[in-house]
């Protein structure tokens, strides 16, 4: 709420891998470091380990004993989804929804309808509690309801005291099923989002990641576009639009439902049924999304902006999240930019030469095939090399064999904090509706240890030779080029692009 | 948006039957064990047994307030160090290390006095010595085992490492699965024991990046660091945590290895443990790897104290950014009575969509499209701080006057019963769901030790419950006037006219 206390002294010291690009430095989360060495030295021989690392090796760990607790999964008559799991500690109780929606389903004219959708759903409240009544009700309770529509999915989630749950669901299945959409409200909310819009280009790390899209993806793609929508288009949605979206997605066999916390089974499915009971399946139409066109083409871009740190993101197309392949590019990318200090990318151009604070890898995935970048700010002066250490990095994943030491590393890291997936109810309930709603096996979780130790060393190199591409990748940057150390037509030749 | 540390909130007496451990029932307390080593170490513990992990974090009692110009930033830079190694870790021979980074320091130093010449620098001289400095740096090369601490830690199910430098303290986050406590005291206390910098001046490079991307090409972190510099006018307060640029670039390793000598002792720490432990365990674990520091005399305190503000202060700030506005008022530090009815303020002010500055400009006047207030707990008297985003065509002008307008409200009339009521409904609730998080906990535990007690977090629900609508009016009209106030605004840049 308050960033008074970060945003004046605390400083973080690392951030974590943030696929989605921040507004304020304060909101991001910091990487890390990896592995660096020199592109002409083969892989470090971890043999001649440290004195410390000698002395760990010989401590004896007591294996962990922890059952996770069984989520039951039920469907109720109208077709809806339920995760449940009793968890008796606290008085509290949590539901998240995860709706079959988004903003790949808009018309590429009215872009932002989805996301507009999403939050005035909940911001303009409902037929028979209007916004402010809902508002104050659910904050005296100290509860949420809120609600939001992404590229590909739309959320719901509830936060209450065991004391409030009849109200609580009651306003939760409320905004679901017969959302208001008041025209104060609906214009209200475009007014912000053209603000933040018209903010975009007082943030180079904002700007990068607008444009990178762009450049990514055929601009008849939804993909290709920012799922908040442009001014213009913003200002061709009505209220009709936000109603028929609405009515077109949310129905009880679209949605999987997680609930967790103090309530007995029996009488949570008997509730549901009760708030939900206007509720009727509904045969779905869903909008066709073109499939995203496989193209691989070198190209330079470049946005003028009167910075001293250049911002820089480059990639490609990457894969899909039910790729079978997914665990084997987890660690490949692990290797080489997503591990934190122990990735080489951010070991080289952070800790080694010192010319990023954040510099990492990733692979946003996503329905159909999403983005692999990467991603790292620098100062003018260094923005080649820093560009060429990224390069280099990827061949080498390419061409140079990976140790058997840096694929344990990377096993190790995902198996031993495996753990942490189970820290709370709510969270574990969670990770089952998004792994069903993502088309994932479900028994994901259960499996999730053993598909990460069956990765093999030529599993890596496969992933990494099919899947990275440095001799055809799209870079962009953003700063002043007439400040960097060398012409950025060292890449290719550079195609200047202007703000929007 | 990050939400400070010290909105956090607790609760009145409620009878509710907790049954979580580590929890009076009947009462919202938390039941936290002490021990104090005879070396001054001070460890804090609470067991859960949940989940088999425990949140680790060590806190120091140093930061950017312990400084002096010239060396502003130091307490930042020695935690990014801290991740380097030590003795053992890090390294393949300490003993062929040490010479080569004593002649490193010896060229180093050397570099800098040359550079900050300027103008006048010998660029040959230069050239010469970095040419050595690239020697001395391929040796020391080979004997690094890269980032090493943070690879231990991962590969063992390490999770949420990282570290955070605030005005108060420092401190160094770690989760991990619960056999793994051993490691942790292992390596926790070699780096309090054999620190060694090393990379020193790659990770200094690493900090001016950061500064680049936090504040200098961030219209909103370049207007909070003018904003404090300018709210402060004695108290260390009023230079940023990062450091000035001036200052970060040449501080040497000299200086930073005299902080970690007279703050890194066991005296100035806290340890605090939260999670699946056994409390004697753990005494004898840190006994074990910590008792064997001898501690050494406190610190001194930071004897500065920020005059009575003699008439209200403004600057403008100009960026190549749309408009913001920050404001700020002096308030006491922790400690103080004050203080509770300071934090109901605010939350009437600012907290959720029933709140005033909510609804009145961002909801009625539709004049900002994010408004904010929130009070600062420090250690040190710290400020009451407004801060906003204005929508266009409306102006920081119509958004500066709007709050007035709010404040004065707020002194003329008492806040209603429901106001007083929702938030402390809202206190108890936050202080329940607190209780499923380890790492929040610990997070918590420790900060409130740093600066004063942990039992704050205890007696702070009793006081403000106590806070009553005339508190709430008599703070509104004790601090928040013109005269204690500092008004911040960032504005665009102008194009230079051609002089007339």
């Amino acid at each position: 709420m308050n960033l008074n206390r970060y945003a004046k002294r605390i400083v973080f010291s690392f951030i974590a891998c943030a696929v989605c690009l921040l507004s304020l430095a304060y909101e991001q989360k910091l990487f890390a470091q990896p592995h660096g060495q020199k592109a002409a030295e083969g892989p470090l021989n971890r043999k001649a380990e440290s004195e410390g690392a000698r002395i760990v090796s010989g401590f004896q760990f007591k294996p962990l004993n922890f059952v996770p607790p069984m989520v039951e999964r039920v469907e109720l008559k109208n077709g809806m989804i339920v995760y449940l799991l009793e968890d008796h500690d606290l008085p509290l109780f949590y539901a998240t929804a995860r709706i079959r929606t988004g903003a790949v389903y808009e018309p590429e004219e009215k872009s932002g309808l989805a996301s507009l959708t999403g939050h005035v759903m909940r911001s303009g409240g409902t037929v028979s509690m209007p916004s402010d009544k809902m508002n104050k009700e659910l904050e005296f309770l100290a509860a949420s309801v809120e609600t939001s529509i992404d590229r590909e999915s739309g959320s719901a989630s509830l936060s209450v005291l065991k004391k409030d749950i009849d109200t609580g669901l009651a306003i939760f299945a409320d905004v679901l099923m017969h959302p208001a959409f008041p025209e104060d409200k609906i214009k209200m909310r475009k007014d912000e989002v053209i603000e933040s819009i018209r903010r975009e280009n007082d943030h180079p790390m904002q700007i990068a990641g607008r444009e990178f899209r762009k450049i990514l993806y055929d601009s008849g793609h939804p993909y290709s576009r920012r799922v908040d929508g442009t001014i213009e288009s913003i200002g061709k949605i009505t209220r009709d639009d936000l109603v028929s979206f609405h009515k077109q997605f949310f129905h009880p066999n679209n949605s999987i439902l997680g609930i967790s916390g103090d309530f007995n089974k029996e009488e949570i499915i008997k509730k549901l049924n009760m708030v939900f009971a206007g509720w009727k399946k509904q045969e779905l139409q869903y909008p066709e999304v073109p499939t995203v066109k496989r193209e691989f083409k070198k190209t330079v871009n470049y946005i003028y902006k009167d910075i001293n740190q250049a911002n820089v993101i480059m990639g490609h197309l990457g894969i899909s999240r039910t790729n079978p392949d997914y665990f084997a590019v987890e660690i490949m990318n692990f290797i080489l930019g997503g591990g934190g200090f122990s990735a080489r990318i951010t070991s080289r151009i952070r800790s080694e030469e010192g010319l990023a604070y954040s510099a990492f890898s990733a692979f946003q995935t996503s329905r159909d095939i999403g983005i692999f970048y990467v991603s790292c700010q620098t100062k003018l002066q260094s923005t080649n090399r820093a560009i060429a250490i990224a390069l280099e990095e990827m061949e080498k994943m390419r061409t140079a064999p990976v140790s058997e030491e840096d694929l344990l590393l990377a096993k190790e890291t995902y198996v031993n904090q495996f753990i942490f997936q189970f820290t709370t109810s709510a969270s574990i309930v969670g990770q089952k509706v998004d792994i069903e709603y993502k088309g994932l096996p479900l028994n994901y979780l259960e499996t999730y240890v053993e598909n990460v130790k069956a990765v093999t060393l030529k599993d890596v190199e496969d992933v990494a030779k099919k899947y990275l591409h440095p001799d055809k990748i799209k870079i962009l940057v953003v700063g002043d080029k007439e400040k960097f150390d060398k012409p950025l037509d060292t890449f290719g030749k550079v195609i200047v692009l202007g703000l929007d | 948006m990050n939400r400070k540390v010290t909105t956090v909130i607790f609760s009145i007496m409620l009878l509710l039957l907790i049954t979580a451990r580590g929890i009076h029932a009947n009462s919202l307390k938390l039941d936290v064990k002490e021990h104090v080593f005879k070396n001054g170490l001070t460890l804090l513990m609470l067991e859960k047994h949940e989940v088999p992990i425990v949140a680790t974090r060590i806190y120091f009692r140093v930061g950017s307030v312990n400084e002096r110009p010239g060396i502003t930033g130091v307490s930042h830079l020695f935690e990014h160090m801290m991740f380097k190694g030590t003795q053992l870790f890090g390294t393949r021979d300490y003993a062929a290390e040490k010479p080569l980074l004593e002649k490193e320091e010896e060229l180093a130093v050397k570099i800098s006095e040359e550079t900050k010449k300027g103008e006048h620098a010998d660029k040959e001289k230069v050239a010469s010595l970095e040419n050595e400095l690239g020697e001395v740096r391929k040796k020391l090369r080979d004997l690094v085992v890269k980032d090493e601490y943070f690879s231990l830690y991962t590969r063992h199910g390490a999770a949420g490492l990282n570290a955070a430098t605030s005005s108060d303290g420092t401190y160094y986050i770690c989760n991990l699965p619960a056999n793994k406590l051993e490691l942790w005291a292992f390596m926790e206390s070699d780096r309090m024991k054999n620190l060694v910098l090393r990379e020193f001046y790659s990770e200094r490079d690493v900090v001016m990046e950061e500064r680049r991307l936090r504040t200098e090409n961030s219209p909103f972190g370049a207007l909070i660091e003018q904003l404090n510099a300018i709210t402060f006018i004695a108290h260390p307060y009023r230079w940023p945590t990062i450091g000035w640029k001036s200052d970060v670039q040449f501080i040497t390793k000299e200086e930073t290895r005299e902080y970690f000598q007279k703050y890194y002792a066991p005296n100035n720490a806290i340890i605090v443990m939260v999670g699946d432990f056994y409390r004697n365990e753990a005494i004898h674990l840190i006994e074990k790897y910590f008792g064997d520091i001898p501690g050494q005399a406190a610190p001194p305190d930071v004897k500065t104290l920020e005059p009575e503000q003699m008439g209200e202060r403004r600057i403008e700030v100009e960026f190549d950014s749309n408009p913001y506005i920050a404001i700020s008022y002096h308030t006491p530090g922790i400690g103080h009575a004050d203080l509770y009815a300071l934090d109901v303020l605010s939350s009437i002010l600012s907290d959720g969509r029933t709140s005033r500055l909510y609804t009145s400009l961002i909801e009625d006047k539709r004049i900002a499209v994010m408004a904010q207030a929130g009070i600062g707990i420090g250690k040190y008297p710290e400020t009451f701080t407004f801060y906003a985003i204005p929508r266009a065509p409306h102006t920081v002008s119509e958004v500066e006057a709007a709050f007035y307008e709010e404040v004065e409200k707020l002194k003329k009339e008492p806040p209603s019963d429901w106001e007083l009521q929702k938030i402390k409904n809202q206190i108890e609730a936050s202080f329940i769901r607190k209780l499923n998080s380890v790492s929040g906990l610990a997070s918590e535990i420790g900060y409130y030790e740093l600066l004063s007690d942990w039992r704050y977090i205890n007696t702070y629900q009793e006081k403000v419950a106590q806070v009553t609508a005339n508190d709430v009016v008599g703070v509104a009209n004790k601090y928040l006037k013109k005269k204690n106030r500092t008004v911040a605004l960032l504005v665009k840049k102008e194009i230079e006219e051609v002089a007339q």
